[in-house]
């Protein structure tokens, strides 16, 4: 069993919970069902310890509705962390080869491509210009869907990093960190990843890491250390990076008031949620308008976890909600620090709200252009 | 459990299906495992324990009270039991499928139409949930004055339907009280409605017939509930009273100088001794009452000076705000499972009864002889206190050393004690409604007005679909 005596208690009160946290799962906002729930996938789980029930394919969906978000942790007194409790029944799921097909197409993707996308591994750095050479060097590991689908955010990062006075260096052997792969359960082929990154990772002459992608950085400064895989140097979240030098960023005016949407893996997971907004305030010189629910009670973008590989219309779904309580603090503007947030509110925005990843909304200011002309 | 036929089954899911669509169906058995169970203690205890709860056939989730209507005609014209489903946030067990058919899961059914500020009410879909209603009336400066332990699970549909009640019932009333305007399906698919008005004159008010329902005589679908303005201030005051009787006798006089607290909870001895002493010093063996006043400063000055004069005439010793404010600051922490009592076979229920004062402290005493004749911990408060009487939680834990024991110790708590209630002139229950859990002790209850239940019963719903088996109706065999 996967589960020791502590777990399997924990799994129990879980699943006999009087829905105390159910208001906040995404998923039960998506499906409006008690299936798709902390409690549910508790239950399933329970009744599969305690043989009364086998999980069938209908609960194996139902675990994979998870976006492992965590938000369901804030509302729980007794801290049962579904999240992680679901990711070690996947885990198993996957080497009873019961893994969702989308998923294994996922894996297919990664083993040929080193990417989720299906891209060609030789334009991962299609975006790169490397212009400064001197100063600290830093790597950033740009991370799959800064490299393939946000590039904006990955040219601006590197413009932002040399504006500053680093020297950044891009690796061409960067793969998928595993983070699609580890949440979704396939820590067989997640740590084939790591040890490839961390062989490249170590090599580097670099004297830190960056990471723009909360994703990355959970797995690199979490994961791979529980994989007994350590890094032979720092690695930085690009909002601690640019805290660290907030008295060198550039200042601007913003046209209307800025939001911030706090990632999961980088707020609740990593418990990073001032760097981002201090660099914010500091940049617009104006105080950030909070939605309702944030920091640890933020709701989830619905891109997490493999949700929108296999249930894209509700992952909309959630993403929309998550604009919505953007827009009514009546913000122009809604700003994340995750290129996969971003990439998921932005298609969910509309016109009257301009999504921007956090190093975009910095070099915005420094470039002294306006969102609406930009 | 009556299984349905095969044939019917797939007629039933292909007329399900053409009204609300294949998505919002569901046959699968995990679905239904997973949706299966309310709150209930004893449903969480077997559960925990292992073991399998009855299932429905199948799932419905429909959009709108149309949709409702056109699955209520196919249900009475197949004759198959529908059971209605809010929050499954109930702790009695009143959404349990215990003979198969359709649960009608109203979760789909979130909207919330425009405030009225110059009636201050709102209307409501049934499937809204009590905490996203109470969040957005607050952004508009109102509350909802109804905050039930289950607010983050429980849904408007719900708590009409079981005439629930929250922590501030003194001052805003319980859901009977707040609900003013009323839409429900009937059995042979009408959609009825209910007029929203303060008050009226028309014959009987129909809205209570339903209010409290359980989904015996139709289903709820939407409702205009009133708004109160967010108070001023809530005020907290303490008082510890060397017993139950001063400490009530306290409440009792508050009420009848028309002060009327937000708040008002007297733990007696042993649950003030699980609840506070912990944290406060007070003298071992008493208890403690919990006074709040919504208002303005000026009159909450004046209904709290009185209420302390009250409390130290009765002998009772001032505690400040502290214990009162940590109770509301906490109050849905105890909700929360905990490895005590969730371990072995443990299960603990609340009996909350109601009586008018003249009754109220015998039949406290009375309920405790009676359960604790069961060698299970009894400890209890009163709170949902009126000018004319008020409520006990009469809370008990047991921990048995196997199921059988525990269920049927369980059962003979609940046995005993409503007898008692009953024989000392109480009322079984003031806010969870009855369910499954007091299903069997509803004609003792109502005495000979329950052939008029039973006959309303029968000329609605005359061939027996709705929520068999609750509210002492429709037992089958």
């Amino acid at each position: 069993m996967i589960f020791d005596d502590s777990l399997a208690t924990q799994i129990r009160m879980c699943a006999a919970c009087p829905k105390m946290c159910r208001h906040v799962c995404p998923t039960f906002f998506a499906w409006r069902s008690d299936a798709p729930t902390p409690h549910g996938r508790a239950l399933l789980i329970h009744q599969e310890i305690t043989g009364s029930r086998e999980i069938d394919e209908r609960g194996i969906e139902i675990l994979y509705q998870c976006l492992e978000c965590s938000h369901c942790l804030t509302f729980c007194i007794p801290e049962i962390d579904i999240a992680t409790i679901v990711e070690l029944r996947r885990k198993e799921i996957v080497s009873e080869g019961r893994r969702p097909e989308g998923l294994n197409d996922m894996a297919k993707a990664i083993e040929k491509y080193h990417n989720p996308y299906s891209e060609l591994h030789e334009s991962r750095n299609d975006w790169l210009e490397l212009k400064k050479s001197g100063g600290k060097n830093l790597l950033y590991f740009t991370g799959c869907t800064a490299a393939y689908r946000e590039k904006e955010i990955a040219s601006d990062t590197v413009e932002l990093l040399e504006s500053l006075g680093h020297e950044v260096s891009i690796s061409s052997e960067e793969w998928c960190c595993g983070s699609p792969l580890i949440r979704t359960g396939d820590a067989e082929f997640g740590l084939e990843l790591a040890q490839h990154n961390i062989e490249m990772l170590n090599a580097s002459e670099a004297e830190e890491i960056i990471v723009t992608c909360p994703g990355c950085y959970r797995v690199l400064t979490r994961d791979y250390p529980d994989y007994d895989l350590k890094l032979n140097k720092p690695v930085k979240h690009i909002s601690q990076v640019l805290e660290e030098q907030i008295d060198n960023l550039p200042v601007d005016k913003f046209e209307g008031s800025i939001t911030f949407h706090d990632s999961c893996h980088l707020g609740r997971h990593c418990d990073i949620y001032d760097e981002p907004r201090k660099v914010i305030e500091k940049v617009s010189g104006a105080p950030l308008v909070e939605m309702e629910r944030t920091r640890d009670n933020a709701m989830c973008c619905g891109n997490g976890a493999g949700l929108r590989t296999l249930f894209p219309e509700k992952a909309k779904k959630i993403g929309a909600e998550r604009v919505r309580q953007a827009k009514n603090t009546g913000a122009n503007f809604l700003v994340t620090s995750c290129p996969f947030c971003k990439n998921m509110l932005k298609s969910q925005s509309g016109e009257d709200l301009t999504v921007l990843d956090l190093p975009e909304m910095v070099l915005m200011a420094k470039r002294g252009r306006k969102a609406n002309i930009d | 459990m009556l299984l349905l036929d095969s044939k019917t089954k797939k007629k039933l899911y292909d007329r399900l299906v053409s009204i609300v669509g294949e998505e919002h169906v569901t046959q699968q058995e995990t679905d239904r495992v997973l949706n299966a169970h309310d709150c209930w203690p004893l449903s969480e205890a077997k559960i925990r324990a292992g073991e399998l709860l009855p299932l429905a056939d199948m799932i419905v989730f429909p959009a709108s009270s149309e949709e409702v209507s056109q699955i209520l005609i196919v249900a009475n014209d197949l004759e198959i039991p529908v059971i209605p489903v809010g929050g499954g946030a109930g702790t009695c067990g009143g959404t349990l499928a215990i003979y198969g058919g359709i649960q009608l899961d109203l979760k789909r059914m979130v909207k919330i139409f425009e405030i009225d500020h110059e009636s201050m009410t709102v209307k409501v879909e049934a499937g809204v949930m009590g905490i996203d209603l109470e969040e957005e009336v607050n952004r508009h400066g109102y509350t909802m004055g109804h905050t039930p332990t289950s607010l983050r699970a429980s849904n408007v549909g719900g708590f009409i339907a079981t005439r629930s009640g929250g922590s501030l019932s003194s001052l805003y009333g319980k859901i009977e009280d707040l609900t003013l305007g009323l839409q429900v399906v009937l059995p042979n698919g009408s959609i009825v409605e209910c007029k929203s008005v303060p008050r009226h004159s028309v014959g009987p008010d129909l809205r209570q017939l339903f209010i409290g329902s359980e989904g015996v005589l139709g289903i709820i679908t939407e409702a205009t509930l009133r708004l109160f303005l967010i108070p001023e201030e809530r005020r907290f005051r303490s008082f510890s009273f060397p017993d139950v009787h001063s400490g009530l006798e306290a409440i009792r006089n508050i009420f009848r100088i028309e002060i009327t607290p937000s708040i008002v909870r007297l733990y007696d001895p042993e649950d003030a001794a699980m609840a506070f002493s912990m944290h406060f010093e007070f003298e071992e063996g008493h208890c403690m009452l919990l006074l709040g006043f919504d208002g303005d400063v000026a009159q909450n000055d004046i209904d709290e000076n009185k209420a302390v004069k009250i409390c130290s005439d009765y002998g009772g010793t001032d505690h400040g705000e502290a214990p009162a404010k940590r109770w509301w600051d906490h109050r849905y922490n105890m909700y929360y499972p905990s490895r005590l009592t969730t371990s072995g076979f443990a299960i603990g229920d609340t009996i909350d009864i109601v009586a008018t004062y003249d009754k109220l402290e015998n039949v406290y005493h009375a309920m405790k002889e009676a359960m604790e004749a069961h060698d299970v911990v009894v400890m209890s408060h009163f709170s949902h206190m009126y000018q004319n009487g008020g409520s006990i939680y009469m809370i008990f834990f047991s921990s048995q050393p196997d199921a059988e024991t525990a269920w049927a110790t369980y059962r003979k708590v609940w046995d005993d004690g409503v007898a008692a209630c009953l024989r000392e002139g109480g009322t079984m229950s003031h806010q969870h409604g009855v369910g499954l859990t007091r299903s069997t002790y509803t004609e003792d209850e109502l005495g000979s007005s329950f052939q008029v239940l039973k006959l309303i019963k029968e000329v609605l719903d005359p061939k027996g679909i709705m929520n068999p088996g609750k509210l002492g109706l429709g037992v089958r065999k």
